[in-house]
């Protein structure tokens, strides 16, 4: 009888609770949007790097420059700068006036300035391309920047260059011998907490599990609804929830408990589900690019006739596939989304095996292809790049060349690359626009000598002076056109040697409620685009879907 | 004067005390010896630490910087003092993933996964039990067949596919549970207290967000436990049924004692010592183990922490988490040690030397 009771009571609980649950699911409509933009691994300026760290940057700060959709920049905290001399060591930038902090408090050079010391002093995050920069306050609104090294690229570099509140930081440093008198910098303070101009701020961050933010009225860029529907309002919260399977994120999606998705990682069925549901929406911001590299170092792709015949007798048709419905299409060294970019060969993409025999025989490795053997490596688990292998492996059989592929977890994979001797013959990579001037990442950092090596760079191909030249004057021309026209040349001169196969270039797809309207501005870039200033809701249509 | 009853349960408990005692001390030297061990394998295992810590776009200056920071560029003797010294001061380094210190990755994470874990076991233990009991009491009958059969399809979905369905039918299909997080998305979470969701909730007052908390725990909790159940039960459902044929048992249904009571009463007590021992196991392996369960639920939890760490070479988490999890093995394995002896009266007498 007891027990019959207890288990009565359980029951009722129970059905309690899952009514009270349905009910919570039912309030009124409010002005959230829920994002799936974690894991952010810190929300420090100095040491935030990742591709979600930067996606928090451009929500809760905002830096010096802004980037374009052409690949430079504008202005934004400052509203010009100049070369100071002729060397470009010396930059001069002028600060916009009346910028506020979340804390109420105006924005000043001493601010910008304390933050580029603290920046370059730590060492870490998106530092490393500026060297060492001595920052000096000229006046209230002016701030000079003195470089080690010459660098035309310096404003640019400076969209990742998010300045914080000298004052708040000062008062939450922590003891600790790691940075002198400044203690921790602030860093502990700053993982949980935010000093930054940026158009949302900060209330509540449980590291890699929720970023919770509210719209900042006194930003500097306003909240016109200029160019927006009459009924797409300014986001109010936005709360950004940790990762999960993609089998999760459909069904929160489906229910209306998450509103818009930024990591782009659906599978081929959920996108064609998404694309089904009239009150889903799909979005295409930028591109990540899809790159095999062929080790020049290792037998038999140290060959450029028989790199070239992989490059024939890939069948790019088949393995872009059904993909193609989804914007996945030819690429070259850069994507075609950005500005200079030039197709290369084989263009169009099409497999072309009378081609690749007649490269393949002019090998050095044509007389004894039976001998010689492709090895093919991907990060383990990620399917589109295997398929990349398996199609490459049954291409190259109809000429007689063996193809391994294999899939290492990512550490061992990644440590392969470390040298040219140990890097396999192909390694398949997704690289995403996360680092600026995306230009410079996609051809000075992956083909120049001082580049940034390691996977980046696993062609190990180093030996075209012209190339490195050119590559050299990109960072040598503070003129972004002319700049511009030697990235367009470039191009064909890295694709003549074959270092790379380019499937396809697979857009990023934001999928969104369709009472989420957004981004006003695309911007080939990771960060931007995800910037919420960019992005409103609908609220009538947000009551009329959800029937509240 | 004492009773001999009275002497006899002081020399129990002595014998308990000491035996409690000697058990911690082995237990310091395991994982004093499996700190070595992790420590040394996570460091040959290929990989980049200072990559890990400082992201793909680091300069060469970045990384030798970090390296020499984290004293990589020491030998793997030094590199372990360093560690040690930390250890003995609370410190467990910091985080190449999250940046943090690891203790307070520890102190988020760990309860999450307790809360979910406990809330597992607890199921497999009424759910379990009672399929085990009644397999073995109605042995070879339809149920005992039913039973079998549900749990060789336990054991053989792994948990992650059970995650999915449950979700798919229970969330998305009939709308009866919550499909994601600790609490709903939108739902203000209590103050941290001890980490655990429901607990916090209670002691903040926020009856309503306990009671809620508890609902979004059932699914993964559930997911988790089906496993458990099936290997839980078809162990009991083995000992009731070799027990049941005892003497003992005879001779109480001679005597013409209730079923319930023989049961409950005579037969359960020495039938659940096997399955107990596994309990304790199977808590433990669940603290490693949960980790794609928490991916399917947006669970904040250990596992989860634990397997992104190792994927992305954090030395330091690397370690504390397989410490975390010795520590869970050697604390579950002594309790688990402790209540047999009060089960079992064998065991007590032979701790005592009888």
């Amino acid at each position: 009888m007891r027990t019959a009771r207890f288990l009565c009571v359980m029951v009722a609980a129970f059905a309690l609770a899952i009514g009270f649950w349905c009910h919570v699911s039912l309030g009124a409509v409010e002005n959230v949007v829920v994002v799936n933009g974690q894991p952010t691994i810190t929300t420090d300026p100095a040491t935030a790097s990742d591709w979600y760290d930067t996606e928090a940057m451009y929500n809760l700060y905002s830096p010096l420059v802004y980037p374009t959709p052409e690949g430079s920049v504008r202005p934004h905290l400052a509203t010009s700068w100049q070369a100071v001399g002729g060397d470009l060591t010396h930059w001069r930038f002028v600060l916009r006036q009346g910028v506020k902090f979340h804390s109420g408090y105006e924005m000043t050079a001493d601010d910008v300035a304390f933050s580029m010391t603290r920046f370059i002093a730590m060492k870490s995050g998106n530092s490393g391309p500026l060297g060492k920069v001595t920052a000096t306050v000229i006046d209230k609104y002016t701030v000079d920047f003195v470089l080690d090294k010459p660098s035309a690229l310096f404003p640019e570099t400076l969209a990742l260059f998010f300045p914080v509140e000298k004052a708040l930081v000062l008062a939450n440093i922590k003891t600790s011998d790691k940075y002198g008198d400044f203690g921790d910098y602030g860093e502990d303070w700053l993982a949980t907490h935010d000093a930054g101009t940026g158009p949302y701020m900060m209330t509540l961050n449980v590291p890699g599990t929720r970023l919770d933010t509210a719209r900042f009225v006194d930003y500097f860029e306003g909240w016109s609804n200029e160019g927006w529907g009459p009924d797409e309002v300014p986001i109010d919260r936005v709360v950004f929830i940790m990762e999960a399977d993609y089998t999760s994120l459909m069904t929160i999606l489906k229910g209306r408990q998450m509103d818009l998705e930024i990591n782009g990682g659906w599978t081929l069925p959920q996108l064609r589900e998404i694309q089904a549901n009239k009150t889903l929406d799909l979005t295409s911001c930028w591109a990540q690019n899809v790159t095999v590299y062929m080790n020049t170092k290792a037998v038999p792709t140290d060959d450029e006739h028989f790199r070239k015949a992989i490059l024939y007798a890939f069948d790019y048709a088949s393995v872009v596939g059904p993909w193609q419905a989804f914007g996945n299409g030819p690429t070259g060294i850069i994507t075609p989304n950005m500005a200079g970019y030039v197709p290369i060969e084989p263009q169009p993409p099409v497999q072309n095996l009378v081609k690749a025999q007649q490269e393949l025989a002019l090998s050095k490795y044509a007389k004894n292809l039976k001998d010689v053997k492709v090895v093919y490596h991907f990060c383990g688990g990620l399917d589109f790049e295997e398929d990349v292998g398996l199609q490459l492996q049954a291409d190259m059989a109809k000429l007689g060349v063996k193809v391994e592929v294999a899939g290492p977890p990512w550490a061992q994979f990644g440590a392969e690359c470390n040298s040219a001797e140990t890097t396999p013959n192909m390694t398949c990579w997704l690289f995403a626009p996360q680092a600026f001037p995306t230009h410079d990442y996609y051809l000075f950092s992956m083909f120049a000598k001082k580049g940034l090596g390691w996977i980046f760079e696993s062609h190990w191909y180093f030996d075209d002076p012209q190339i490195e030249t050119l590559l050299n004057a990109t960072r040598a021309e503070a003129d972004p056109v002319k700049r511009l026209a030697i990235y367009t040349q470039l191009q064909p001169l890295i694709a003549a040697h074959a270092l790379a196969l380019y499937p396809y270039q697979k857009p990023t797809l934001f999928a969104h409620q369709s009472y989420i309207a957004g981004p006003k501005e695309s911007i080939p870039m990771v960060g931007p685009s995800e910037n919420m200033h960019n992005w409103r809701i609908n609220l009538t249509l947000k009551a009329q879907i959800t029937g509240q | 004067m004492l009773s001999p009853s009275r002497v006899l349960e002081g020399a129990v408990k002595d014998t308990m005390l000491k035996y409690i005692g000697l058990r911690l001390v082995q237990s310091v030297f395991v994982l004093f010896g499996l700190s070595i061990l992790i420590f040394f394998i996570a460091r040959v295992v290929p990989g980049d630490p200072a990559r890990a810590m400082m992201g793909y776009l680091a300069t060469q200056d970045q990384l030798q910087a970090v390296r020499v920071e984290m004293h990589l560029d020491k030998s793997f003797p030094v590199q372990y003092y360093y560690w040690l010294r930390g250890l003995l001061h609370g410190d467990l380094g910091r985080s190449a993933y999250t940046k943090r210190p690891v203790v307070t990755d520890l102190v988020q994470y760990i309860p999450a996964t307790l809360e979910l874990i406990l809330f597992a076991t607890l199921i497999s233990v009424v759910l379990g039990q009672a399929m085990g009991i009644l397999a073995g009491y109605f042995r070879n009958s339809w149920f005992d067949g039913v039973s079998r059969l549900v749990s060789y399809l336990g054991i053989a979905t792994p948990s992650f596919v059970i995650a999915i369905l449950l979700m798919f039918f229970f969330s998305q299909v009939l709308h009866l549970a919550p499909s994601v997080g600790r609490i709903p998305i939108m739902m203000t979470a209590p103050p941290t207290v001890t980490g655990f969701m429901v607990l916090d909730s209670l002691l903040a007052g926020q009856f309503s967000t306990a009671l809620v908390a508890l609902t979004h725990l059932v699914l993964p909790a559930f997911s988790l436990a089906v496993i458990h159940i099936a290997q839980e039960g078809r162990i009991t459902r083995s000992s009731i049924a070799e027990n049941l044929g005892k003497d003992y048992i005879t001779m109480h249904r001679v005597h013409g004692i209730r079923t319930s009571r023989i049961v409950f009463k005579y037969l359960l007590r020495p039938s659940i010592i096997p399955t107990v021992t596994v309990m304790g196991l199977d808590f433990a392996f669940l603290m490693s183990n949960a980790f794609l369960v928490e991916l399917v639920f947006m669970w904040p939890g250990f596992a989860r922490y634990a397997l992104t760490t190792m994927l992305n070479k954090d030395l330091n988490a690397m370690v504390a988490v397989v410490l975390v999890i010795g520590l869970t093995f050697a604390v579950v394995n002594l309790l688990v040690d402790i209540l047999i002896t009060f089960l079992d009266p064998t065991v007590r007498i032979q701790r005592r030397g009888g």
